[in-house]
């Protein structure tokens, strides 16, 4: 027995098995659903049904998933043991190159082509479902993303409630056009570029309210009590029929008016939105192009310093005069706005809003875009919603045998765990964040310390 | 006599039912660099913490006088609001903002008493460059003062031990204070910088004019180095006076050699 | 003022005709929430820090002993020593389950990350992750609906209270989870096991200078937290079926608790569970169905607000 118990002990063999075990994972997440009646269907096809891969390679699925777990194996004991971990491989992997960018005009005419293809992609992109999927799929998850990563990324503090500020600026543009059960403000139903304005106004607001008591709370708290305020919008949103229209949504039970699009109208020159993705594409994507700009201006300000200081070592920080709470609320209120943003733009394009488009769900999808593209890096977190983005809606377009929707947030999940053990600085990692979490590893810095919140 | 920078009066401060600091009361004057000594535990760095606003002891007042003779009650204070008000402080362990820059850490402190201004960071305006510009070159000098002006773009982690507390003492300069307390200054640093930082401490006070108020466990350098001393054993002050008249007093003696090696006195 | 007053009299009269039957379902649901609690408030003793994945742990527990009862239970409704023994063998399903599950979390979850000192952040997004996938994979095996559980007993009334008929769920659940409660209690206080763990919630570099093995103390920790989050996704499971979300707000009210008691602070947990299952159960009389949950997310942040050290305080090792 203890002979058997040593040799399951030595490493080669726990390598085997952890990969047997998470292969095995990997059947069930792909494998056939399951159901009421016969719940267990699921994990008897994941591993009993045949498949033939390209008419190659015809037999039961667990014979492939048990190759698959020996390639993995080997890869493991053969390969990246000499010399290199897993971990370590990872992070080469996925290393962009650096130094031709340090060179300014060189990061300028990348600027330029980038924007360029912006301009040019909707063009390139005939088909109908994939234009619409750039608009309130892509678009509108990138100023989503840019939004939380200013939280999370440039502050340091988890928001599990992210998707409410998202809720609260589409419902205000409902309100501000007239379209609620409950009236208008002002009697007026306005254009919804007013509702610009006016959400991105009452998100901030909301930010400072819930951040003001909240940001004093430690870095786990917080996260829980952003979660609950993400719940109680929904909870609100879903009951409170007179006003938001409940769970009917915002036409509710007295069938209002649709929201209506957005439209100019400025002396000579006069355009109207309509349901046409295309021209929603670029007006999302000016205000992206402000977003990115004015978020990366602010990392490298005055303010962007203090939040690395306050994220760094909260202590220090207040010792050389900053005021952690000020500048906390105020990454809530500045990451709020852009989901403010971005609520006016669902609203806008989609008419109708539904409590069932802001759950919780939402925010976990969110945290996901930041916390793969690389937490405090804004290419990182923009190019991380479209990767993830473009392909949950491709899973959904044309999804293979066995998926279904709501599987997403099973792979989300594994893919923030996976990030975090494998590569917690994300796909492009900012400097700062990558030195920081190099630094903590080798025991420097007092990370631990201020989001435990135990001072010395 | 000289005007009062801190009076603490009777300042007591408990962690559940230990008592750190007991009945504590001293003085410190403008323009002098004065000591706090005494055995580990003995509530120095619990002192400090209560200057500057970290703790908030239970009982007592701590008066810090301004540079206009305004006053100001230290306990309940914020620490950033105490920062404000003039007081810098370095740390027992330093605490750089470790992945950042020198050259970035020192910045952090000068910048940090400026109004907030969002709109301007992100708009750059011509207000926000001005102030830009004012804290790079504070920041610069700050660097050059306290000799670090070739390591400004290193990354404040992989400086020397030495290095590490000459950024921090130009950090706290950096917010333009006028007291400036020093953790364990020379703690693990070696003969030849223990010197240079002697004299740094006896530079930011000549001619930066900042009060400087120190812990220190290295004797000879705190005993070339004060002007006056406190001895704290058990959260008490046992004794006050000039080196000599600390040398000499039999009470200090008997805490030292009671409680601790000879290495550290 | 008028139509508030009116308010307040209509609802007390709900409130004393209904009292003694809400506080019956409050204690009951109390007790479980307590029981979840002891988990959050053990890993918060050893790790400092909140296991978000918690929930999931009692879906597991609710799920297994789920499929266990539904092997066990044939068409009749059993009865007498029967169902005593089918309940005894749907606890150690659900206990056994959600301490496996507990330590797997752990394994793969965490301790990647506790080998190289990853910030606390890692750890929250780590453990929010493997709750997602948790949840979503049982979604998918089991599906996306409620499941009853098969019934191991008639739930009739079986002796009231002032009034107020106390169902045999409900003493089941007292009884078992008072049995949990206080052997949890007796183990953390008295055994070796035990002192091992309080040695790490203090100070684990010191606990594994003196011989304790500090990651298996931690295994311990969530396979111990886990075998009563299991108990606990059981005894819901039997009260209101078993489906893939079932842990997620059971787990938050339960978090509430372990804080309201004080977290880390083992007795802190139960006692915060007791109280925020009557006050919960109270308030039905004053607020609609809907807003359950806001009152308990209310009460959270309200005790983080004010007092987040909780009732007892903070302790497990730790000098208060």
């Amino acid at each position: 027995m203890s002979r058997v118990t040593l040799a399951l002990r030595s490493p080669t063999s726990r390598r085997l098995l952890t990969s047997l075990a998470a292969m095995a994972v990997v059947a069930l997440m792909t494998g056939p659903s399951g159901s009421a009646t016969q719940p267990m269907v699921g994990p008897t096809g994941s591993f009993g049904e045949h498949v033939s891969i390209f008419g190659l390679f015809p037999g039961p699925r667990w014979l492939l998933f048990f190759l698959f777990a020996l390639v993995m194996w080997g890869i493991w004991t053969f390969w990246l043991r000499r010399g290199t971990s897993l971990r370590a491989a990872a992070s080469t992997l996925a290393t962009p190159p650096k130094r031709a960018f340090a060179h300014r005009p060189v990061r300028w005419v990348f600027y330029v082509a980038l924007i360029g293809v912006g301009v040019v992609f909707p063009h390139l992109v005939t088909s109908q479902y994939w234009q619409s999927v750039m608009v309130e799929q892509i678009a509108v998850f990138v100023l989503l993303a840019l939004g939380l990563n200013v939280v999370v990324g440039f502050a340091g503090l988890l928001d599990l409630g992210f998707v409410a500020f998202y809720a609260i600026g589409a419902y205000a543009t409902a309100w501000v056009t007239g379209s609620l059960p409950t009236p208008a403000p002002f009697g007026v139903h306005l254009n919804p570029f007013f509702a610009i304005p006016v959400a991105i106004a009452l998100v901030m607001v909301a930010g400072v309210l819930l951040g003001t008591p909240t940001l004093r709370l430690r870095g786990d708290y917080l996260a829980i009590v952003t979660l609950g305020f993400g719940e109680i919008i929904t909870i609100f949103a879903n009951n409170l029929y007179g006003i938001t229209g409940g769970s009917y949504g915002s036409g509710g039970v007295t069938g209002k008016h649709g929201i209506p699009h957005f439209s100019i109208n400025l002396g000579p020159i006069h355009y109207r939105w309509t349901l046409n993705p295309v021209p929603y594409y670029y007006l999302i994507l000016v205000f992206v192009v402000i977003f990115i700009v004015a978020f990366s201006l602010l990392e490298h300000s005055r303010v962007g310093r203090a939040w690395t200081a306050i994220r760094e070592d909260e202590v220090a920080a207040e010792s050389v005069g900053i005021n952690p709470l000020k500048y906390k609320v105020m990454a809530f209120a500045i990451g709020a706005a852009s989901a403010g943003f971005a609520g006016v733009m669902t609203a806008a394009q989609s008419i109708f809003i539904f409590p069932a488009t802001f759950t919780l769900q939402v925010s976990i999808n969110i945290l996901a875009l930041v916390i793969f593209g690389g937490m405090g890096s804004i290419a990182g977190v923009a190019v991380g919603a479209m990767v993830i983005q473009t392909g949950s809606m491709y899973l959904l377009h044309s999804p293979p045998s066995g998926y279904q929707p709501a599987d997403l947030y099973m792979y989300l999940g594994a893919l923030l765990m996976v990030t975090m053990i494998f590569r917690p600085m994300g796909l492009i990692p900012s400097r700062r964040r990558r030195r920081e979490i190099v630094l903590t590893e080798a025991g420097e810095g007092h990370m631990n310390e201020v989001l435990s919140g135990e001072n010395p | 006599m000289s005007e009062p920078i801190f009076v603490v009066d009777h300042v007591t401060l408990r962690f559940g039912g230990v008592v750190s600091l007991n009945d504590v009361s001293l003085r410190m004057d403008r323009g002098e660099i004065l000591a706090v000594i005494g055995p580990n535990g003995a509530g120095k760095t619990s002192l400090f913490n209560s200057l500057t606003g970290v703790y908030r002891p239970q009982d007592g007042s701590i008066t810090m006088t301004r540079r206009d003779g305004s006053t100001m009650e230290v306990i309940g204070k914020k620490a950033h609001r105490v920062s404000a008000a003039g007081v810098a402080r370095t740390f027992q362990a330093s605490r750089m903002f470790s992945a950042l820059t020198a050259y970035e850490n020192v910045k952090i402190g000068a910048e940090s008493h400026r109004g907030i201004g969002v709109v301007g960071a992100m708009l750059r305006g011509p207000l926000t460059r001005r102030d830009e510009r004012q804290s790079d070159d504070r920041t610069v000098e700050l660097l050059r003062f306290v000799g670090l002006q070739d390591r400004a773009n290193t990354i404040s982690s992989s400086l020397s031990y030495g290095d590490r507390r000459r950024l921090e003492i130009a950090r706290g300069l950096a917010t333009q204070p006028q007291v400036l307390l020093l953790d364990e200054p020379a703690a693990g640093t070696n003969p030849s910088e223990k010197r240079e930082l002697a004299n740094l401490i006896r530079r930011v006070r000549d001619e930066m004019g900042v009060s400087i108020l120190l812990i220190e466990h290295d004797m000879k350098l705190v005993m070339s180095l004060a002007e006056r001393l406190y001895v704290l054993n058990f959260g008490s002050v046992i004794a006050e006076g000039t080196p000599d008249e600390i040398r000499a007093n039999p009470v200090v003696i008997d805490a030292y050699l009671g409680t601790t090696s000879t290495a550290e006195a | 003022m008028g139509a508030f007053g009116h308010f307040l009299v209509s609802h007390f009269a709900t409130l004393r005709l209904e009292f003694w039957g809400l506080l019956v379902g409050g204690v009951a649901n109390g007790l479980i929430y307590g029981m979840v609690a002891v988990g959050y408030t053990l890993v918060y003793g050893v790790l400092r820090l909140i296991n978000f994945a918690h929930s999931e742990i009692v879906m597991t527990g609710g799920f297994t002993s789920y499929f266990v009862l539904r092997g066990v239970i044939g068409t009749s409704i059993p009865n007498g020593w029967a169902t005593v023994g089918i309940l005894v063998v749907g606890m150690v399903a659900g206990g056994v389950s959600g301490a496996v599950m507990a330590m797997l979390v752990e394994r793969v979850a965490y301790r990647p990350l506790r080998r190289r000192r990853a910030p606390q952040l890692a750890y929250l997004i780590s453990a929010i992750g493997a709750s997602y996938f948790l949840f979503n994979l049982a979604g998918k095996e089991f599906g996306r609906v409620l499941l009853s559980v098969p019934q191991p007993y008639v739930n009739h009334p079986i002796f009231s209270v002032f009034g107020a008929p106390v169902q045999l769920y409900y003493l089941v659940i007292v009884i078992a989870s008072a049995a949990m409660l206080l052997g949890a209690d007796q183990f953390v206080g008295r055994t070796r096991l035990g002192r091992g763990l309080r040695a790490v919630a203090q100070d684990s570099e010191t606990a594994s200078l003196l011989g304790v093995d500090v990651n298996r103390t931690i295994a311990l920790t969530f396979a111990l937290g886990g075998a009563l989050g299991g108990i606990g996704g059981f005894l819901l499971g039997l009260g209101t079926g078993v489906v893939y979300t079932m842990g997620f707000v059971p787990a938050l009210k339960a978090f509430t608790a372990a804080v309201l008691g004080g977290i880390g602070n083992l007795r802190g947990a139960m006692i915060g569970g007791l109280l925020l299952g009557v006050v919960e159960s109270l308030s039905i009389a004053f607020v609609q169905p809907a807003y359950i949950d806001v009152v308990a997310f209310g009460i959270l942040v309200l005790v983080l607000l004010v007092r987040p050290t909780g009732i007892l305080g903070e302790r497990l090792g730790r000098a208060a």
